[in-house]
């Protein structure tokens, strides 16, 4: 479901949940964007050498899909900030489901507040989060 | 034996670095990047992927990948060991990121505290990037939250 104003909004609505792309390919190309290619990121091998179970999807990429997930919930809303607690380890090429619940609504500003989550298919949290989202007039 | 570790003064530190500027450096924006970027997070609103959309920019948190050319101001004192954790990034988004836009980012330490739980005592670090656009225009602010055992 999307929703297209502000009036379509109500407090306690879900977001659809998602599966993110977080395969190797993907992640690969967002380090690159970022200028962030790390081994750790980009290489399994390198990744358990550090003591991880495997190469790990950057924080910055996850708060990248949250982004996407808002603005496919509200195509037009606008993100005024965004607020990412990066609680755990995501792995590469594991199935990530990202999720979001309204929780405040103000009428006067048309700003919506979001919680977000990341959690990986070990049923852990990976990220943690808020969003305000702000609704053309 | 190991040498026991300095205490650690987070009031003195906060009093002393909070606000500082240490750091100054320039970022282009190209469209390249931006869309790739997005692309890869799974972004589908055209106004992220597209660069011939009239309203075409880069994603909110977009600046989040640029670094500061120091981390720590120098003299900063040393809090624990090692670098620490990452623990999460806060984007205020004030205003699109164009491409070709030319950023100015200007670091200081915005916050420095300590939390105490079952692992012990953890020091807090937040570095703060401020982003401002070729015509002066605040377009973007990034708190990096680092976490070091005390």
């Amino acid at each position: 479901m999307t929703v297209r104003s502000f009036e379509e909004v109500e407090l306690g609505d879900d977001l659809p949940n998602e599966t993110a792309d977080v395969s190797m390919a993907q992640v690969k190309k967002f380090c690159k964007a970022a200028k962030h290619e790390f081994e750790r990121f980009i290489d399994h091998e390198h990744a358990r050498k550090e003591g991880f179970a495997g190469a790990i999807v950057p924080g910055i990429m996850s708060q990248g899909i949250l982004t996407a997930m808002i603005h496919r919930w509200a195509p037009g809303a606008t993100i005024t900030k965004i607020d990412t607690v990066f609680r755990g380890t995501l792995l590469v090429d594991s199935e990530v489901t990202v999720s979001g619940a309204v929780t405040d609504t103000d009428d006067d500003s048309r700003v919506v507040e979001i919680d977000l989550t990341v959690v990986g298919e070990d049923g852990r949290t990976g990220v943690i989060g808020t969003a305000l989202v702000a609704f053309p007039a | 034996m190991s040498e026991a570790a300095a205490p650690v003064d987070v009031s003195g530190a906060r009093d002393e670095w909070v606000g500082v500027e240490f750091d100054w450096t320039t970022f282009e924006m190209d469209s390249e990047s931006m869309i790739a970027w997005a692309e890869a997070c799974g972004e589908t609103d055209p106004r992220f992927t597209d660069a011939d959309h009239p309203d075409f920019q880069a994603q909110p948190n977009f600046t989040t990948h640029c670094m500061s050319g120091r981390v720590f101001p120098k003299e900063f004192p040393q809090f624990g060991s090692g670098f620490g954790i990452d623990g999460g990034k806060t984007v205020e988004a004030h205003a699109p990121i164009r491409a070709g836009d030319r950023l100015a980012g200007v670091t200081t330490i915005a916050d420095i505290f300590d939390k105490t739980g079952r692992s012990g005592t953890m020091i807090f670090i937040v570095q703060r990037m401020k982003f401002t656009n070729q015509n002066d225009e605040l377009v973007s602010t990034v708190d990096w939250k680092m976490i070091k055992k005390a």
